[in-house]
């Protein structure tokens, strides 16, 4: 999967998660930067991301993410 | 219960839907939620399977891990916010903290947590009139002994399997105390599943969060049962659903049905189905077939495991099936949204669902050997009372059928009336009584007044609270069998004026016509009397099914004092006006008492 790929597929998971259809994403976007990207919605969006790519997470690599870019970078270390 | 399966349960859909809720339309429902989980991720969920339901839930949420001090605290928010339900929800990973941590002899752990349970459910209900609901603990996968573990006690597995025993069993003595087996849900899905250890450590949820709307819909089956929302009535077609093949074609030795094959699924459907009429749903036959054909399957196949016993009603002609039902409906005196209709036949299937909405009909497998499975996983038959004569209701039914038959014969009401030589007692509320009652009282939807739904505590408070009320009970009788307790007064005087209040009237519909709720209303006037009360006052509150008592108080002479449309009127009658109306049922003496049998569908 290439970048872009996995940044395509990303961004439909959170407009699925967060409920915006026109929601963008790039490497420095963060939590503040999208509406109710709360603690609550991070489970969510963690659970998403994981189905949408048949991948799991370990709770180290979760606390290690601080934006978009870190997230991109560890799904593409655990895809095939 | 579900509709339909599984598919209504997927999380995401659901959090969505939460989004878009609207809240405000259905029956209101306080529900408080206390928790030694997050609850954030289980509350939209409730929200929406509630709404889906017909529920306008309000949820209080209590903080996190803050049970004991919302229930010990007399001044908490819990209690402010008066709940109809209280939903004490407990992690397996609290209390394998406190299993490792426990200081005493670990073969004492399960028996001192559940004395803890036990005593917050006291504590609860020694301060508020609300429902409790329990979740069980799931089973830890872990296991140091091995199989060996079964053999010794020193380890967790053990300790939560004799803890989720020790609850139930304390629940069952616990009127107002529903156990919600979280542990079944989890070993349905598969504990392995279940259980997201990652999840605990980022967010304390209770579970993976796939299976919260699991969780989320047992608890709303539960509530639902406990506000007296139940199925009733199984309504089930014959051929390929009770029996392989067709028996107008395939003749009775022809018919699937035995220990092989095909025979021996419709067998143990069969054995499921005589289970749920044991437990005091009604079954009844919707067949496009020969009647007596269709009979002579129950009567003569040595393969039935139902009889013509266990089935209420039995309709078999070639009408369209959803006449046939509506039919089923008016002999059983049932809401639609109480009965489930089952048919291999997609094509009647859907006929039914759209020419009877309300009605509930799962989308059966096509292979019979799993329709058991399918219905259990529904979860449609949750139930908030039992007594162990609900088994007869089908008997009780037959008898009704009896008399409606007899009344054929009689050409003048009266005469008939009498010649069914009533009985009825007459008794103040009793302990023995309570839960009876407080079923009577959460299944009455059509004669009843002020359809307040008091759960059983509520009842034992009226019972013992004689300053302020009087209630009381019927059971009747007759020559053809025993209806047992019918009707529910609770008079309450009213403190600004004191007037006496009807708060309470209601009666099973079994027994509409044979002059009972005039003999109770000569009974609430004759206490009025006694007492030197000047006026008996009422109100009716409309729902969606209580119509038929419209113009109650009106037919016995009381006047309209207010009318708020929606918000029901109020109606007085002094009780020096009251004509005491003529009835044909006879007084029963006190002693001995009468037992008092089960409850029929409807009531």
């Amino acid at each position: 999967m290439t970048k872009t790929d996995i940044q395509r597929q990303l961004t439909t998971v959170f407009r699925d998660v967060f409920d915006d259809p026109r929601l963008e994403l790039n490497d420095s976007t963060t939590a503040q930067d999208v509406e109710n990207w709360d603690s609550i919605t991070h489970v969510d969006l963690i659970g998403a991301v994981e189905k949408s790519f048949g991948i799991r997470f370990t709770v180290k690599d979760i606390r290690g993410l601080t934006n978009v870019g870190d997230f991109i970078r560890l799904i593409a270390s655990l895809v095939k | 219960m579900l509709k339909n399966d599984r598919s209504g349960l997927d999380y995401y859909a659901l959090v969505k839907k939460a989004k878009r809720l609207i809240p405000g339309h259905g029956e209101k429902l306080k529900l408080a939620l206390l928790a030694d989980v997050s609850t954030q991720h289980l509350l939209p969920l409730l929200r929406v399977l509630f709404a889906e339901a017909g529920i306008d839930a309000e949820i209080y949420e209590g903080g996190y891990d803050t049970i004991q001090l919302e229930a010990y605290n007399p001044a908490s928010g819990l209690y402010s916010f008066q709940p109809q339900i209280v939903v004490i929800l407990q992690s397996l990973m609290k209390l394998k903290g406190q299993f490792y941590d426990f200081p005493e002899d670990r073969g004492n752990f399960s028996r001192i947590q559940a004395d803890s349970i036990e005593k917050l459910w006291k504590a609860i209900q020694s301060r508020s009139p609300a429902s409790i609901i329990q979740s069980t603990f799931v089973i830890p996968c872990e296991r140091p002994f091995g199989n060996f573990g079964q053999k010794v006690t020193d380890h967790l597995q053990d300790a939560v399997r004799e803890l989720n025993r020790e609850l139930c069993l304390r629940g069952r003595l616990q009127p107002g105390v529903f156990i919600d087996d979280i542990d079944h849900i989890a070993a349905w899905v598969g504990r392995r599943h279940f259980l997201d250890e990652r999840l605990w450590g980022l967010a304390k949820t209770l579970c993976a969060l796939e299976f919260l709307p699991d969780v989320a819909q047992s608890l709303v089956d539960i509530a639902l049962a406990s506000i007296g929302r139940a199925v009733k009535c199984v309504v089930l077609d014959l051929d390929n659903t009770l029996w392989g093949g067709v028996v107008g074609d395939d003749g009775l030795e022809g018919i699937g049905l035995g220990d092989l094959d095909e025979g021996g699924a419709f067998r143990s459907f069969q054995q499921y189905l005589r289970e749920l009429s044991r437990r005091g749903i009604m079954l009844a036959v919707c067949s496009k077939n020969n009647e007596t054909l269709a009979r002579q399957v129950f009567q003569e196949h040595s393969g039935m495991v139902l009889k013509e016993e266990h089935i209420a009603v039995f309709v078999a002609n070639w009408d369209d099936k959803a006449t046939n039902i509506r039919r089923i409906r008016e002999t059983l005196n049932i809401g639609f949204d109480s009965m489930v209709f089952l048919d291999d036949n997609p094509f009647e299937r859907n006929l039914v669902r759209q020419l009877i909405p309300q009605i509930i009909v799962p989308e059966l497998p096509e292979e019979p050997a799993l329709y058991v499975r399918f219905l259990s996983e529904l979860n449609l038959f949750e139930t908030a009372s039992h007594s162990s004569l609900d088994s007869q209701r089908n008997i009780l039914y037959q008898e009704q059928q009896k008399r409606a038959a007899e009344s054929g014969k009689f050409g003048d009401l009266n005469e008939y009336l009498q010649s069914l030589d009533t009985e009825a007692a007459f008794k103040p509320f009793e302990p023995a009584n309570l839960s009876r009652i407080a079923q009577l009282i959460q299944r009455s939807n059509q004669f009843n007044l002020t359809t307040r739904r008091y759960a059983e505590s509520e009842c034992g408070a009226i019972m013992n609270d004689a300053e302020n009320f009087f209630p009381f009970t019927i059971a009747l009788r007759d020559r053809v069998g025993d209806f047992g307790l019918i009707n529910i007064v609770i008079l309450r005087l009213r403190r600004p004026d004191g007037a006496l209040e009807i708060d309470t009237f209601l009666m099973s519909c079994r027994v509409l016509q044979r002059g009972v709720e005039e003999y109770a209303m000569n009974k609430i006037f004759e206490y009025a009397r006694h007492c030197r009360y000047e006026r008996v006052v009422g109100r009716y509150i409309p729902t969606a099914k209580n119509v038929m008592v419209k113009d109650f108080f009106q037919r016995f002479g009381f006047v309209c004092v207010e009318d708020s449309g929606a918000a029901g009127s109020e109606w007085s009658l002094r009780v020096d006006d009251y004509v005491a109306r003529k009835v044909f049922i006879r007084e029963q003496p006190l002693h001995p008492p009468v037992p008092v049998p089960a409850a029929v569908a409807e009531e």
